[in-house]
Parts: structure tokens; C-alpha cells; sequence
């Protein structure tokens, strides 16, 4: 582990909290389902972000499997949220 | 100095980053769910592939490589991420979801019409 890539990852984590936490004011301002829906998604999308980043910084990939899981878990989750605004239900 | 193996992930990690950070600003920014579905599905999407391949460039050659997995995720990113944004599209508008006041045209009123029965959870 090389301290030019610690500090780019230290730089990348300071970034992707602060668009986590936008993606949190946008999910509890809404206005609608939908677009916390969105949110969620950026959201799922960040958390990958960071796992990905720790992975450089640990050099470790005790939390890889957990990126594709997110990856799967976030489009089940916005895919039944859009079939349930459509429809009213899920299945 | 570094090497260039580390130079290409730091470059891979901080463009990723900056369209994370574009895709945030979005989500803030842009007046309607329809843009924001734009801004959140694009930039987010190649933002995080590209973090995904610069931890992969990062770990490959080491005792702990995750080619196969991270590119499985990058091969699964690109094909679920558009597919989720037009389920939720398609749903936003059917659901009567407000556009913008700037919006000039709709092309998809005369295919798509609205049904105000169906509208829920809105505010």
C-alpha cells in the first residue's frame, strides 16, 4: 500500500460521503416516491462506491462480494418500487 | 514516486468520483424527476463502473484478485442500472408526476396517456 494511493483514497471517501449525504437530503425532501426512488438507486450506487475505495485503501477484498450483492439488491429494490407505483402492487 | 499501475487507479478512482459527485449534484440540483432520473442514471452508472475497474486494476496480480467478480458487477451495473431507470420513468409519468414548467414538449402524451386512478404516494 503506497501513500500516493492512501491519499487518493482518503480524497475519493471525503467526496463520496459528501454525495451520500446529498442523496439522503434528496431522499427525505422528496417530493413523491419516485424520486426518493432515485435517490436510493445514487444511493445503492454510492455505497458500492466506497466499498470499492476501502478495498484500494485495505487492500483487502474481505467486502467485495457485498458490491455485485448491492448491485442485484438495488435493482430488485427500485424495479418493485417503479411496479408498485404503476400498478398499485408488486406481483 | 508512483508507478503507473498506480497512476491509472488513482485516475480511474477520481474520475469515478467526479461523476459521482456530478450525478449528487443532479439529484439536488435539477427542477423534476425526470431529470433527475437523467442525471442519476448516467453519470452514476459510468462513475461507478469506473471505481469498480480501478479497484480491480488495483487488487489484479496480488493474491487477493477480483477480476471475475468486478467485472461480473461492471457486466451487471450496465445492465440492470438503465433498466431500473426506465421501470421508474415509465412509472413517474403513468403516475401523473409533475414536469417541469421549462419542459417544451411531450411526445409521449398521445402514447402514454395518464391515469389519475393510479396515483399514489404523492404529496
Amino acid at each position: 500500500m503506497s501513500p500516493f494511493l492512501f491519499w487518493i483514497a482518503t480524497v475519493c471517501m471525503t467526496a463520496l460521503l459528501l454525495t451520500a449525504a446529498a442523496c439522503l437530503y434528496r431522499m427525505a425532501l422528496g417530493p413523491g416516491a419516485a424520486d426518493r426512488a432515485v435517490a436510493f438507486d445514487t444511493l445503492a450506487n454510492v455505497f458500492i462506491s466506497i466499498i470499492c475505495v476501502l478495498c484500494v485503501a485495505w487492500d483487502s477484498v474481505l467486502y467485495f462480494d457485498a458490491v455485485w450483492i448491492l448491485t442485484l439488491v438495488g435493482f430488485l429494490g427500485s424495479a418493485s418500487i417503479a411496479r408498485y407505483l404503476e400498478r398499485g402492487r408488486v406481483f | 514516486m508512483p508507478s503507473p499501475t498506480e497512476i491509472l487507479v488513482a485516475a480511474c478512482l477520481l474520475l469515478g468520483t467526479f461523476l459521482m459527485i456530478v450525478a449528487a449534484l443532479g439529484l439536488l440540483r435539477l427542477p423534476d424527476v425526470f431529470c433527475r432520473m437523467h442525471a442519476a442514471g448516467k453519470a452514476g452508472t459510468l462513475g461507478v463502473v469506473l471505481i469498480i475497474l480501478g479497484a480491480v486494476i488495483a487488487l489484479a496480480g496480488t493474491p487477493n484478485d477480483v477480476s471475475i467478480r468486478g467485472l461480473l458487477a461492471v457486466i451487471f451495473q450496465f445492465l440492470t442500472t438503465p433498466a431500473a431507470t426506465h421501470l421508474l420513468a415509465r412509472a413517474a409519468y403513468v403516475c401523473d408526476y409533475p414536469l417541469s414548467e421549462r419542459t417544451a414538449v411531450d411526445e409521449l402524451k398521445a402514447f402514454l396517456p395518464s391515469r389519475p386512478d393510479q396515483v399514489f404516494n404523492q404529496e
